[in-house]
Formats: C-alpha cells, sequence, structure tokens
C-alpha cells in the first residue's frame, strides 16, 4: 500500500512548513514590537511640533510658506509608494498597489503627467510585471528605517515641489490605526496641510494662551517648521507602514500555522484510516488462509 | 522651586531628558544660555554646540538645526540629530567640509543647500579644534 506511505510523507512536510510558519510568525511578532517601540518614539516629536505650530497659530501668525501653496492646475504630480520588501505578509502588499492605481488611473484621466517612486522590492516588481515605468526606486528600507534617508528623500521632494517640477505628491502606504486595524491608504502630502490638533479635548483644559517672544522672528520659525513637520509626516508614513507590514505578517503567518495545523489532523485521520484497513485487510486474509488450512 | 528641566527629542527617539542647572543653545545667530524661569521662547537653532550643565559637570552635545521651546521652566529642543561632541573628530569635520565645497551651486536652491552643508562642516570643525 503506497498510499499509506505518502500520506505519511505529506504529514511530514506539513510539519515541516508548520515549524517555519511558526517561527516566522515569532519574528514578525519580536519585530513588530520594535517598529512598534520606534514609532511611539517618534510620537514625542510629533507632538512637541504640533504644540509649536499651535502655538504660532494663536500668536495670530498667517500661515504662508511655499510648500502650504495649493496649486489651481495639477500638470505633473509624483506618486510615492511604499512596499514591503519581503512576501508572505498576506494582502499587505497588494492593498497598498490596488489603491495606489486607483489614484493613478483618477490622476491620468486628469491628464496629469504622473511619476512613480515605489519603495520596496514588492512594489518594484508588481509594477514590472504591469509594464509600468517607475522613475525611482528605493529597497533600503526595512522594518528599522531611519530617519536620515527619509529625510534624504524629503528634501529632494520639498525641492521639486518648490521649484513646481511637481505639483503634488501622493504617498500610497498602509496607516497604522490599531493593532487589529490598518488599512491602505492614499494622501496627498504636498501641498502640505499644517498637521490637524490631534487631541483637542486636553487643549481645551489648559487654554493658558502662552506670549512666546520668537527669535529671530515668527515667519522664520515657521520656516523651519514647515519643512521640518513635512519631514517627519513622511517619517511617520514609513514607521506606519514598516509597523503595519509586520502585523500583517504576524496574522499571515499566523493563520498559515493554524491551517497546517488543521491539514495535519485531516491527513492523520485519513492515514490512520488506511492503515487501520489494511491491518484489518491482513487479518482477514490470515483468518481465510487458517480456515483454508483447516478444512 | 521648579527646576530646569532639558528634553532633547529628534524625529527618531526622545534622546535626552533630564533636569540641569543651566543650558546653552545654539540659536541660529550665536549662543543663547537659559536659566531657571525663563519667559516662554520658540527659537531656530543653527549648527553648533548644545551645553547642559548639572552642578559642577557639563556635557556637551553637536546638535543639526531645529527649534528650540521654553515653556514653564522646560526647555525642548527639536532636532534632526544629536551627537555628543567627543565623537565628532576632525577628520570627520575636514570630511565634511570637502564634502561640502564639491556639491554644485547651479540653481537657487543647490546654493542653499550648499551654504547650509559648509555651515555644517565649518560648525563641525569649530567643534573638533576644541
Amino acid at each position: 500500500m503506497a498510499n499509506i506511505r505518502e500520506l505519511d510523507k505529506r504529514r511530514k512536510s506539513i510539519r515541516n512548513i508548520r515549524k517555519i510558519t511558526r517561527t516566522m510568525e515569532l519574528i514578525a511578532t519580536a519585530r513588530f514590537k520594535k517598529a512598534m517601540d520606534r514609532a511611539a518614539a517618534a510620537n514625542d516629536y510629533t507632538m512637541r511640533m504640533a504644540q509649536i505650530v499651535r502655538d504660532l497659530a494663536n500668536a495670530g501668525l498667517e500661515t504662508s510658506h511655499p510648500l502650504l501653496e495649493k496649486r489651481p492646475e495639477v500638470r505633473s504630480a509624483t506618486m510615492l509608494m511604499l512596499t514591503s520588501n519581503r512576501g508572505l505578509c498576506g494582502g499587505y502588499n497588494s492593498a497598498v498597489i490596488r489603491a495606489a492605481m486607483q489614484r493613478r488611473d483618477q490622476l491620468r484621466s486628469q491628464s496629469a503627467e504622473l511619476d512613480l517612486e515605489i519603495s520596496g522590492k514588492r512594489g518594484i516588481s508588481a509594477m514590472k510585471f504591469r509594464s509600468i515605468p517607475i522613475d525611482r526606486t528605493y529597497t533600503q528600507f526595512e522594518d528599522e528605517p531611519a530617519f536620515e534617508e527619509v529625510a534624504e528623500i524629503a528634501d529632494r521632494l520639498m525641492e521639486e515641489f518648490i521649484s513646481r517640477r511637481i505639483d503634488r505628491l501622493d504617498i500610497a502606504y498602509t496607516r497604522f490605526i490599531s493593532i487589529s486595524k490598518q488599512e491602505a491608504v492614499v494622501e496627498t502630502l504636498l501641498p502640505f496641510s499644517q498637521p490637524e490638533e490631534e487631541q483637542p479635548h486636553q487643549d481645551e483644559q489648559k487654554q493658558l494662551v502662552v506670549n512666546y517672544e520668537f527669535l529671530p522672528s515668527a515667519e522664520s520659525i515657521l520656516e523651519e517648521v514647515v519643512p521640518a513637520s513635512f519631514r517627519v509626516k513622511l517619517f511617520k508614513c514609513f514607521l506606519d507602514a514598516a509597523v503595519s507590514e509586520q502585523i500583517a505578517r504576524m496574522i499571515a503567518m499566523k493563520s498559515a500555522t493554524e491551517n497546517a495545523g488543521e491539514i495535519i489532523k485531516q491527513l492523520s485521520m485519513t492515514y490512520n484510516r488506511a492503515r487501520q484497513s489494511k491491518i484489518t485487510g491482513e487479518i482477514m486474509e490470515i483468518i481465510g488462509g487458517v480456515e483454508a488450512l483447516n478444512k | 522651586m521648579s527646576q530646569l528641566q532639558c528634553v532633547v527629542v529628534t524625529p527618531e527617539r526622545t534622546e535626552i531628558d533630564q533636569v540641569a542647572e543651566a543650558i546653552t543653545v545654539p540659536l541660529f545667530d550665536g549662543q543663547m544660555g537659559i536659566l531657571r524661569g525663563h519667559s516662554p521662547l520658540v527659537g531656530r537653532l543653527g549648527f553648533g554646540v548644545l551645553k547642559i550643565r548639572k552642578s559642577d559637570s557639563t556635557t556637551s552635545y553637536f546638535i543639526e538645526g531645529g527649534l528650540v521651546q521654553v515653556q514653564s521652566d522646560v526647555v525642548s529642543v527639536l532636532t534632526d540629530r544629536v551627537t555628543p561632541t567627543q565623537a565628532i573628530s576632525r577628520a570627520d569635520a575636514e570630511q565634511a567640509m570637502a564634502d561640502a565645497r564639491q556639491l554644485p551651486a547651479e540653481s537657487p536652491e543647490q546654493r542653499a543647500a550648499k551654504e547650509k552643508a559648509i555651515a555644517r562642516a565649518r560648525a563641525m570643525l569649530r567643534v573638533a579644534s576644541q
């Protein structure tokens, strides 16, 4: 009976797969925790920056900056897409790509020229498969994106926007909402909109307006604040994407492990049944043989 | 009496959070000392040395631009990068200067970037030669 051996072999290989997916799940969990800590550590800067922006607004400053300027006609735009370098993370990449493609079609229907920049090997190969031209690629971002590298991209994009080579910058990434919820979104980063007041409730409690002294002037501070907020916003997108990727991989690997367990259970059952029927068959043969001898 | 709290944050994490007696920050046009009870202030930073004095020891860091905010005895320094001054060697500074001089300066944006890089390298040289 080759069938039994076949079943056993399959069961063994699935056991191996389960071991691998289980390990990958554990690795993803550890990486997720690390990425999450980094994202939390970055929050401090964002909060303080938002505080300064609020104080500037309270000081009655008219916010005007080249990066905030809305262009009536979008002639050329850039879209940055954040995908992962590695696969085996469920629908993480395909969701981002789908959202990005939708926005791309929409922008192209407005006859805007669109440059595509992609971070992550998965996105790059997906675009190559669709034979969509890519203008820039980044593969250096893993689960711990460095601010310096992101700032470099941010500086270049800002320069392109200010010098009017691009009129708009979109970013497609997976936003982290909570551990159980992440969604692929396309956001417009440039023209930049000032960060919304994130915790208005806390603010209402301490409505003491502080009269700041601005050195050298409020306008000059604004000149520093706007690019810095943009850089940090872009950095946050990268961090969110990294956290979401690890969560997606964790969930994908968890369900793969569970699925493997299920298959092993079923295979074991079939295997045991086959084994039992084989034994029964053998016993029947022996009994048949003995009875034939007795006659 | 409340104490002077010094918090230095970069986009990646909170680097320093400690109590200090006096803090010297490098504003874009020169150094400024901050003691307890300073009036609220928002200032633009340049490249230079941040000094934190605590009883009789002083620690200094090289910071690269950003903002400083002073409010109710909390000094928040928001900057892109913080390096202890000991970690900056003369060779590094000279390399930074050489790199900065190599930058192209054809468009106004490029010139601005070059000037910024040179200012940074100069500040590094100043720190390294101390």
